[in-house]
Order: C-alpha cells, then structure tokens, then sequence
C-alpha cells in the first residue's frame, strides 16, 4: 500500500520541480538572446534612422516600461 | 443577417448537391466506420445492439469534422477566409448559413446512419420523436462549435490535426448527453430522454450564440 | 544609439524569490505533515496521505483554467484590453496544463489500491480529464502563428469556447454517474474520515502551498512569456539593423 503512497508524492513533487527548474533555464536562455539581440541592434543601428526601430522600441518600451523596481512581482 | 444566411447555406448545399462528396465521400465514411466498429466489438449482436446509440454518436462526431472540413474546402482553397471576408456578406450571417448547410447534410447523414444501426447492429428503432429530437439538438450544436472552429483551422497548415483536437473535446457532452437520450429510446423509456434533451438544447443555443458573435472576429484575423 | 532603448526585465525580483521561498517551505511541511506527523486513517489506512496532494493539484488546475478564461476575456472585453492580459492567458494555461496531469495522476495513484482500478469515470476525474485535453487544444492553437494581436484575439475567443464546455461537461458526467452509484472522490463516506484534527491542516496547508507554487510558476512562465514576445520583435529589429547596416556599407 505504501508503495502507491511514496509514489504519488515522487511523481507529483517531481513533475512540479522539473517544470520549475525548466522554467527558470527557459527564461535565463530567452534573456540572454534578448539582451544580445538589443546589444546587435544597438551596434549595427549606430547610425540607421530611427523608422526600422520604431515599431520595435515601440512595443518593447511599452513591455520593459513596467519591470524596473525590485519590488514588482514580475 | 438571416438573408445573408440563407444566400450562404443555398450556395454550399447547391455545391453539394452538384459535386455530391458528401454523398460520395463522408457517407461511405460514415458507413465504414460502423464497419469498423462492428468489426471491433465482435459478432454478438447482443453488444452492438447495446453500443448502438454511441456507436452511431461516435460516427456522427466525426462525420461532422469530415463535413466541416469540406465546408470551408469549396470556398477557394486556401484563401478561403478572404473570399467570406471580401464577400461583403455579415459575418453572423455565414456563420449561421455555413453551420446550417453542414448541419443540414449531417441529418441526412444520420437518417442513413440510423438505418445502417438497425441493420447492423440489430438496434430496435423505438421512441421516433426523441432519436429525432436529439438528433436536431445534437448536429445544431455539433455543426456551430465545428463551423467555429472550422473557420480558425481552414487555410492553416495543420489545420487536419487542429481541428479534431479543438472540436471533439468541446462536444463531448453532446456525445454524452445524445448517446443517453438514444438510448433511452431505443430502450422503450422515452421519458427518461426529457434531462439529456434539454443539454443538447441548451449546448446548440449557447454555440450558435457564440457563433453568431465570434465568428466575425475570426474570419477577419489571419 | 549605443544605449539600449528599454529595460529589460528584472532578473531577480525580490518580491518573486520570496514568494518562491514561501512556496517551498509551504510545500515541504504539507509533504513532512501529511508523509510522517498525520495518522493513517481508519478506514483508508495511509492512503489517505494522498488526499493532501490530489485534491490540491484539482483545486489549482481549476484555479488556472479560471483565471486563462478570466483573463481571455478580460483581453476580448475593448475597455480592459491588454497585451499582458494575453500572456496572463498563456501562462495560466500552460501551468494549469500540468497541474491537470497532476490531478488525473495523484488521482489514478489514489484510486488504483482504493477501488482496484486505475480509472474510474468519477465526474470530477473525468470532468479534468477533458479540461486536460481542452487545455491541449488551446494551448495548440495559441502556437498558430501570427501577429500578437491577431493571436491574442484568436486564442482568447478559443479559450472561451473551449471553457464555458467545462460547466456542461461537469452537470452531464455528474449526471450519467449518478443513474449509476459507482465510487466517486467525493464520496461522503470517504470525505468526512479525514477532515478531524492535524489531517485538516495539512490539508489546508496543502491547498495553500500549492496555490504559491501555482502562482511562482506563473509570474515565472509570464515573463518567460514577455521575454519571447520581446526577441520576437527586437530579433525583427536586429535583421532590420543588419539589413540596413550592410546596405550603407555596399
């Protein structure tokens, strides 16, 4: 019987961590392309006028706008 | 709204009736799926006659995503959305006349599935009103939630596995509720059929409901 | 334009690890709790142990797919329209997706030594097992592509038409079972043996240990979220640039 028990417990806490753990690797790997496609813009767009960026900066200003402020939950 | 409709499900049904793949196509399908069954759940008649109303539920179910497919297979291949879209005709309107026409060619389907039941699986045809009733209900709400989703998945790439993914969860309960009010018939207890009715009412109300509003919004996306 | 032209998320929010914290403690004293300090049970012996997981895995994965539907149509509603509102959606929904796996499991471990079998058509097991493939569904169809709003828009109205089925879903299988008296998981006479004392703590606790797991991992999977939307957009900036940049030097 305790076999079933134990084994509820492992797959469930498991499952729940793996997912975590993913989770955070997932997002630690989508910020770094992030920040790295920002530093090649930022290069490469030294002197481009600003039309190619806008749509860009447009919506990403109005997405990074709300993140600053370690006490925000996201 | 409604001539709109009408004007819609006349130019599918007479699209049909020209190129008949329903007739030729999603019937023999249906038909090789009650084969199918048969096949799998053995000779004594005693278990088909028994499955019958899910059996015939079951076939109905995916009848219907043959026949939505096709729906929105005659409108120009894969610009199918921009055709409706440009059509100038309103969007409630071809919801309702696309739903109708596929809801209309499903309950021929039907009357032939109903006879293929009797006949092979040995199902006694009782308790008419209500196999007729929950079949009006059921296809109404069947067609509605699969011209919905229909219009998302059509001029998509993986729009033949999508769809059946999207569709056939939503309408479990038409399976679920049909199936009962089916076998509360064929058992003789007709009566009995009075609650499951009354979902398969409620679930075709609120999907055309839903239909008649949504689905302006998802034909002009895309 | 040597300076990035926004901020990027913050790495580490205090307000999140916290929670985290709080999350993991919450989880670890439900599983010393319910694993070693409660009794077994009359009449289920430590099976009952189970009962401090399954049902807190069900509560969550009804609590996300509530909040995906509130959020879906708190983005088709034009005055409270929002991207954010949309990623909220998708979180929800991949996370409830697991919690709903969670359940069907946890649930199917439970029953396997109660009633012998490895399913049984409860109303409430088979009422999430559906919500687990209209989580799927819906989670597919969020990956059509498309440009954000066209895919919000989509997502949201499918979101809708998938989950107002769960209440339908509910009634029907609630009412087929009932013609026909078959063990279910609120059976009474298993419900009232476990609700005494130190097993209803931890019950509790459980409930809300994992409602903070729940929503850690959303805030994590919405910025995850966030984040792709952003490389979507600035990796369209960064091609632009190049483009642009190897057209001047030419």
């Amino acid at each position: 019987m305790n076999g079933y028990v134990e084994a509820g417990y492992v797959v469930v806490l498991g499952t729940i961590g793996t997912y975590g753990v993913t989770l955070v690797v997932r997002e630690r790997a989508a910020r770094r392309r992030v920040g790295q496609a920002v530093s090649s813009v930022s290069a490469a767009g030294s002197s481009d006028p600003p039309e190619a960026g806008v749509p860009a900066s447009g919506s990403a200003s109005a997405g990074g706008g709300e993140e600053t402020g370690p006490g925000t939950l996201i | 709204m409604l001539r709109d409709a009408v004007l819609v499900a006349g130019k599918d049904l007479r699209i049909e009736l020209r190129s008949r793949i329903g007739l030729n196509q999603v019937g023999p399908f249906a038909i090789a799926v009650l084969l199918l069954f048969g096949l799998a759940l053995g000779p004594d008649r005693a278990v088909l006659a028994a499955a019958s109303a899910g059996l015939f539920w079951v076939a109905v179910l995916l009848s219907t995503l043959l026949a939505v497919q096709r729906s929105y297979a005659i409108e120009s291949a894969d610009a199918a959305r921009d055709g409706l879209r440009l059509s100038g005709l309103d969007p409630a309107g071809i919801f309702l006349g696309k739903a109708g026409a596929v809801a209309a060619q499903l309950l021929v389907l039907e009357a032939g599935l109903t006879a293929g039941v009797a006949l092979l699986y040995g199902a006694h045809l009782s308790g008419g009103l209500v196999l007729i009733a929950a079949c009006a209900a059921g296809t109404l709400g069947l067609a509605a939630v699969g011209t919905l989703y229909g219009v998302v998945a059509s001029g998509l790439r993986t729009r033949e596995t999508l769809l059946p993914l999207l569709f056939l969860p939503v309408v479990a309960p038409v399976l679920l509720a049909a199936t009962k009010a089916w076998n509360a018939a064929l058992a003789g207890t007709p009566g009995r059929a009075g609650g499951w009715l009354d979902v398969l009412v409620v679930f075709a109300v609120l999907y055309v409901a839903i239909g008649t509003v949504a689905f302006g919004p998802l034909l002009e996306d895309g | 334009m040597s300076t990035p032209r926004f901020a990027l998320p913050q790495g580490r929010s205090r307000a999140l690890g916290v929670l985290g914290a709080a999350a993991l403690v919450g989880v670890a004293a439900t599983v010393w709790l319910g694993l070693f300090v409660t009794p077994p049970d009359q009449f289920m012996g430590n099976l009952v142990r189970l009962l401090y997981i399954h049902p807190p895995m069900a509560w969550v994965a009804f609590l996300a797919y509530g909040i995906a539907s509130l959020a879906s149509l708190l983005y088709l509603w034009p005055r409270t329209r929002a991207e954010h509102f949309d990623r909220l959606a998708g979180a929800s929904a991949e996370v409830g997706v697991v919690f709903t796996g969670l359940t069907l499991v946890s649930g199917s471990i439970w029953g396997r030594p109660t009633w012998g079998a490895w399913w049984v058509w409860d109303p409430l097991l088979t009422t999430t097992a559906l919500l687990f493939v209209l989580y799927l569904g819906y989670l597919a169809l969020r990956r059509v592509p498309g440009e954000f709003h066209v895919r919000a828009r989509r997502s949201a109205i499918g979101a809708l038409i998938a989950f107002i089925d769960v209440p339908i879903v509910y009634f029907s299988v609630e009412w087929w079972r009932s013609l026909h008296q078959a063990p279910t998981v609120l059976d009474p006479t298993t419900h009232k043996t476990y609700v005494h004392g130190s097993m209803a703590w931890t019950l509790l606790l459980g409930f809300v240990s994992f409602t903070l797991v729940y929503i850690w991992l959303m805030a994590h999977r919405y910025r995850l979220g966030k984040l792709e939307d952003l490389e979507d957009t600035e990796g369209l900036g960064a091609a632009l640039a190049e483009r642009r940049a190897e057209g001047e030097a030419a």
